[in-house]
């Protein structure tokens, strides 16, 4: 029974936390874990302390030096590594400041749609009957909507701003764990140990916290991660249409959006924002993948 | 056959009508605790506080919500979506005229998605069973991380701008005028015979097409590769192989067929992501689809534009997942007998 409890706070039983090893042992042993993981935290340090790290203020217009090219062209200059925007601005310096709001709604975001949905999940999941009818058919009517036309008519009716954008992306997203994790439940709830504890009297909430929880939560590590990517994604494209944030905070999609207007003239500039994007998407899609293969067959074995 | 399609027709659009209503009470409801004034910009800077209120009881907008939601109610099922704020039209006529245009984009995507992912995933099955699968999952990885309206910016920077050989704006060149028989582009100019311009329609979907596909290849190859895994480990393969079949007769005629059933479900369920994706391709294209409008009236605040598109998304996905268990109706023997 213990066996089962992975991740779960230490001490209290015996031998779990060589199943935490056990577990932390597989996802070293990952190359995708360790990619994903190291481009993340790299993204993460660059936003956190990107006013020590950015060579300029993302804001400063040097109207003299529009759309110069990246310092390793013929007539680029080390003062703009990466080159200047058509309003004379940084790119190196608005891509480290466009992580930060790209992180911030990615981890909140991430964080909210896992909590809302896979709570749901648990509810529906262990209880069945019509609690379960009930998540389930909400989870469907909110599937029948394309989830950007979802999150336009959220924005348009919660109003503008990073705050927003997160409770969008977690009003719209939430389905997604909700459906996955739901289908684990109920697997796990048939488990013998999740009888045992309801046998030796626990109370519903106690199975539900202490057995059947802790046995989903490889799957909502795997889902966090990828929906951290989606995030982004999300992210950069409401900024680019420009409902995201106002202009004075720098991310991602405006600079897409203003890479596009002087694309005829420097198609070029357009490549350090979505390398940004693709680099931290991928980050998370490998981290996902890599967490989903290293658990997974543990978790094979166990029901075998 | 007939009596089972008609069947699963008949109880998908009774099962398709509550949902309908609960989905136009809650985007009602959201657009109704907006913050800004949809009105604003409908009067003029001169206007008076009691113009504002005429205008207001004009357009209904000063009865109280319910009331409001059922008065909008009896109206769109009778066909009336009411009028745009923005464009002065009534909204039925707005999106009829950019309805086929979005249609006709998203079937070329998923056409160019078929034909990309299809030699894809098969790929990415041999690669597996020669123990490649790291190379194929970094790929598909990649592909992944790569959203359409990114690919939609790159193709246009590559093939538009940096090496101008395609067109990136609009459904057809300036020169050509659409007919407007069945607002499908392709079909119209090849009925009407504008040989020219069928060529700049073709030319003009390429590259939206192209962003679109893109987006959705990486999903369809994921799941046709572990259909194809999965179809290969079945019995009746064994079977095939001891019969003397030669491996490639096996993979055509055996594997991949059965593994077309899941691949056809998952695309079915992938249609909000194709229509996601669509709405922005069509911005950063100008091209005059549903999308298009959407962001067009998110930006003006133009609410019964808003609630009838998004009316029209939630019909076609509806109507989607009819044709897909029709489909899965027909292509799946074992679903025949009901």
């Amino acid at each position: 029974m213990s066996a089962i409890d992975l991740g779960a706070s230490s001490d209290t039983r015996s031998g779990r936390p060589s199943v935490v090893r056990g577990a932390l042992v597989r996802l070293a042993r990952q190359p995708r874990v360790w990619v994903g993981g190291v481009i993340l935290l790299a993204a993460m340090l660059l936003a956190v302390f990107a006013p020590h790290i950015a060579p300029h203020d993302p804001l400063d217009q040097d109207l003299l030096h529009m759309l110069a090219p990246p310092m390793w062209a013929p007539d680029g200059s080390s003062a703009f590594p990466l080159g200047t925007d058509g309003l004379g601005r940084c790119v190196l310096s608005r891509a480290i400041y466009g992580a930060r709001v790209a992180l911030t709604v990615a981890v909140i975001a991430a964080w909210g749609s896992m909590l809302l949905g896979s709570t749901l999940a648990l509810l529906g999941g262990y209880f069945g009957g019509i609690v379960d009818r009930l998540i389930n058919y909400v989870v469907d009517l909110w599937m029948s909507f394309p989830p950007v036309v979802l999150s336009l008519i959220l924005l348009v009716g919660l109003g503008t701003g990073v705050d927003k954008v997160v409770l969008a992306v977690v009003l719209v997203d939430w389905t997604r764990f909700c459906r996955v994790v739901r289908a684990d439940v109920l697997v796990t709830r048939r488990r013998d140990f999740v009888l045992a504890a309801q046998l030796l009297g626990f109370s519903h909430w106690r199975t539900m916290l202490r057995e059947v929880l802790p046995a989903v939560i490889p799957l909502m590590i795997t889902l966090f991660s990828i929906e951290m990517g989606v995030a982004i994604i999300v992210e950069a494209t409401l900024s680019f249409i420009g409902l995201s944030v106002p202009p004075a905070i720098t991310t991602w999609g405006q600079m897409l959006a203003d890479a596009r207007n002087d694309m005829q003239s420097a198609p070029c500039v357009l490549l350090t924002p979505v390398a940004c994007i693709i680099v931290t998407v991928l980050a998370c899609n490998l981290l996902g993948d890599g967490v989903r293969v290293a658990l997974d067959p543990r978790l094979r074995q166990r029901v075998a | 056959m007939f009596q089972i399609i008609s069947a699963i027709v008949v109880r998908r659009v009774l099962l398709a009508i509550p949902t309908l209503l609960l989905l136009s009470l809650v985007v009602f409801f959201v657009l109704r605790i907006l913050p800004v004034d949809p009105l604003g910009m409908l009067l003029p800077a001169s206007a008076t506080p009691a113009d504002a209120a005429a205008l207001k009881q004009q357009l209904g907008f000063d009865k109280p919500i319910p009331q409001q939601f059922v008065i909008w109610l009896w109206a769109a099922i009778n066909g009336n979506l009411g009028t745009s704020l923005n464009f002065r039209q009534p909204v039925s006529h707005l999106m009829m005229a950019a309805l086929p245009a979005t249609m006709e984009l998203s079937l070329v995507g998923l056409l160019l998605a078929l034909l990309i992912s299809i030699p894809g995933g098969m790929l990415a099955f041999m690669l597996y069973q020669r123990k490649r699968e790291a190379v194929a999952d970094l790929a598909v990885a990649l592909m992944q991380s790569i959203p359409s309206f990114l690919w939609s910016l790159l193709l246009i920077a590559a093939f538009g701008v940096r090496w101008p050989i395609l067109p990136f704006s609009g459904r057809v060149g300036p020169e050509v005028a659409l007919p407007g028989l069945t607002g499908f582009a392709l079909i119209d100019l090849l009925l009407t015979g504008q040989f020219q311009g069928w060529i700049s329609a073709l030319t003009h979907l390429v590259l939206p097409g192209l962003a679109l596909a893109l987006g959705l290849a990486p999903l369809v190859i994921r799941v046709l590769r572990s259909s194809l895994i999965e179809a290969a480990n079945e019995p009746y393969v064994e079977v095939a192989r001891l019969r003397g079949l030669s491996e490639s007769r096996i993979l055509w005629r055996h594997i991949l067929k059965n593994a077309a059933l899941p691949t056809i479900t998952m695309i079915g369920v992938q249609f909000g992501f194709l229509f996601s994706a669509a709405l922005l391709v069509e911005m950063i294209f100008g091209y005059p689809g549903i999308g298009n409008l959407m962001v067009q009236a998110v930006k003006g605040n133009d609410l019964p534009l808003i609630q009838g598109i998004a009316l029209i998304f939630c019909v076609l996905m509806l109507a989607i997942t009819v044709v897909i268990d029709v489909l899965y109706a027909v292509l799946n023997p074992r679903m025949r007998k009901l």
